[in-house]
């Protein structure tokens, strides 16, 4: 029974237990990276070379770079499972206390602009898939080849410089809402969520005049990314003998569609991961522009200042939110399409 | 034997291509231009590109072709001067990555489905490159950086690695298609040495991809590059660069400057739409 049980539900089983061997891997790669920085850690830290022994190893130990590199690598490693990230030794402050209250901000405008950028995408593939001389349909492929080709952050000057300055549209790039609103009482973490949730139209009303242009940013530049993912795999299902099968046994219109849509979408999927680093990427960039107070400001301070702790933090943060994206998108892609179930054999795809 | 067992390499009818061809003007005009500035910069430009020469944000005119910036350096004469400073990030990065990853897409390629150490090792390899390639490139690029030191070195090595995972991936594609092919076995059963298989039929039928894909490395690179200037994290200032330019124009263009951030970006986007256009016209083999 058990047995039996666990054939059938091994495959999302395996996958997420890898996701904390991934987390661990990753970690320890990160602790050595960190050993490889040329010059002493801690004298770059205390900005100055005459350290009394004392204070040295206490930088030392805070740093943990006291002991042998086991050891080290065993208080690091302890620390990471703890959650116990450090406390700068800059500013003072607890490294994942800033990260806890910065990574939803980020999180929050990377998620937005993902959904927009999907439900465009998917808008315009389809409607090109089914109108394909239609000149909208023509526009989407070409915007689609331009993937890449524009980066985010020249795509926000472009337009803070339209939206706001000439035409006034959008609020000053300032932050998240206007100076002197009083942000939402924290009850997720996620700044515009709170501010749903705390039915203070005042506040939300400034922070959709706020957000909207960072996104529209963020969709803008990162869209094409899928988009050309997509209709190629649409071409593709569409091309595809089980949908002339469909069409030559005469189902409905609608029937051939979702049958296409369904054989595209792993594909898609898989895009929707890589989509969500780059999102993540793009707001880091976005933020500075915006001034939005999130993990970019936090990370560019933090380089700023020499902040080894907080860098280290960063990193091991995005890698995180990283992972656990494509455990998501591995589970999606294993729910819709059973071939990519580990330990199954499939003809033509051993 | 020999020359029944020589495969047929693909340089020959690309190469065969590129003169005489209509569409090559559009294509190659940008890059030389942007390639002769790179190398000529200095001498092209009117006014030193890290010094104050005039009076901060004044609009284009005869004097200052691109107007002046918020410290009142020349705009023109830093767009200038970086070219080569981008340029040079955008070259070293896409060798690097290719020499790099056409090594490591050879050892996994070739590896992969063999046992014991070196195929447990090729797995790895595989799995960790396609993690590192999965975080966000600007996020690891700020974080070397800061590790590593802010220098044009550092950050063309750096943007080189990041894009290590991409051309390592295409190299092992293309040695797993070319496993298959006939001309592989025969030369294999003619008694070629496993070093001669890779070094004479592999490496030369699997890396054309990847010099294919090197132009799309620069592009990207260069775009990575100017992000993380734009971040404030990468040369660090007055050096000429465009992404930093574009940051210290924003706040300008924001109030209705926009000279000090609008030439950077065109200079920058001219650059990559440059190069990925030579990988797509180009170099395409199919």
């Amino acid at each position: 029974m058990i047995a039996r049980l666990w054939r059938s539900q091994r495959w999302w089983i395996q996958r997420v237990a890898l996701l904390p061997v991934h987390l661990f891997l990753f970690a320890i790669a990160v602790f050595f990276l960190v050993r490889l920085i040329p010059g002493d850690p801690v004298l770059i830290i205390a900005g100055s070379d005459d350290l009394t022994a004392d204070q040295y190893e206490r930088i030392e130990v805070l740093l943990g770079l006291s002991g042998s590199l086991w050891h080290q690598l065993m208080v690091f490693l302890g620390r990471v499972v703890t959650l116990d990230l450090g406390r700068s030794l800059i500013d003072g402050q607890d490294v994942q206390e800033q990260i806890a209250w910065r990574l939803p901000a980020t999180i929050e405008i990377a998620l937005i602009a993902m959904v927009i950028a999907i439900a465009v995408t998917l808008l315009l593939c389809i409607f090109a898939m089914l109108h394909p001389h239609n000149p909208v349909a023509r526009f989407a492929a070409f915007y689609a080849r331009s993937a890449g080709a524009i980066p985010d952050f020249v795509l926000g000057v472009a337009g803070i410089l339209v939206f706001y300055t000439v035409l006034g549209w959008a609020a000053a790039p300032t932050g998240r809402y206007d100076a002197g609103l009083r942000p939402a009482p924290r009850t997720t973490g996620f700044p515009f969520l709170d501010a749903l949730l705390s039915s203070d139209t005042v506040l939300l009303s400034s922070m959709l005049a706020h957000l909207w242009l960072p996104v529209l940013v963020l969709v803008v530049g990162s869209a094409p990314t899928i988009m050309k993912v997509l209709q190629r795999s649409i071409e593709h299902a569409v091309d595809d003998e089980a949908t002339l099968f469909r069409i030559a046994s005469g189902v409905p219109r609608h029937v051939v569609i979702v049958s296409v849509l369904r054989r595209a979408s792993p594909t898609m999927v898989t895009m929707c991961g890589q989509l969500f680093g780059f999102l993540l990427g793009g707001a880091v960039i976005i933020e500075q522009l915006f001034a939005i107070p999130g993990m970019g400001q936090y990370a560019v301070q933090a380089v700023g200042r020499a902040d080894f702790l907080a860098l280290q933090a960063f990193l091991l943060t995005v890698a995180a939110c990283v992972l656990v994206v494509f455990l998501i998108v591995d589970l999606v892609n294993m729910t819709l399409d059973p071939r990519r179930r580990p330990g199954v054999m499939v003809e033509g795809n051993a | 034997m020999t020359t029944a067992t020589t495969p047929p390499t693909a340089a020959p009818a690309t190469r065969r291509r590129l003169p005489g061809s209509a569409s090559m003007v559009p294509v190659v005009a940008p890059l030389v231009l942007l390639l002769l500035v790179a190398a000529l910069g200095p001498l092209l430009a009117p006014y030193s590109p890290i010094d104050v020469v005039a009076a901060p944000d004044q609009p284009p005119s005869t004097q200052h072709w691109f107007g002046t910036d918020i410290y009142g350096l020349d705009v023109f004469s830093r767009v200038i001067a970086a070219t080569r400073n981008d340029l040079v990030v955008g070259l070293v990065a896409a060798l690097l990555a290719t020499v790099i990853g056409v090594g490591v897409g050879l050892f996994t390629g070739t590896n992969e489905s063999r046992g014991g150490v070196p195929g447990s090792v090729a797995r790895g390899v595989t799995r960790g490159l396609d993690l590192f390639d999965a975080l966000p490139q600007i996020v690891v690029g700020l974080v070397l950086l800061a590790f590593f030191g802010r220098n044009l070195l550092t950050l063309s090595v750096v943007c080189g690695l990041l894009m290590v995972p991409t051309q390592a991936r295409v190299v092992r594609t293309e040695v797993l298609r070319v496993r298959r092919e006939a001309y592989l076995e025969s030369a294999r059963l003619s008694g070629e040495s496993e070093r001669g298989l890779l070094l004479r039929h592999m490496l030369p039928n699997s890396t054309w991809p990847a010099l294919e894909n090197a132009s799309y490395i620069f592009g990207v690179a260069v775009t990575v590059a100017a992000g993380l200037g734009f971040l404030g994290v990468g040369l660090p200032p007055p050096t000429p660069e465009w992404g930093a330019m574009i940051a210290d124009g924003a706040t300008a263009a924001s109030a209705g400057r926009w000279w000090s951030s609008l030439f950077p970006c065109l200079a920058l986007a001219v650059t990559v739409i440059a190069f990925s256009n030579l990988a797509h016209q180009y170099l395409r083999r199919r």
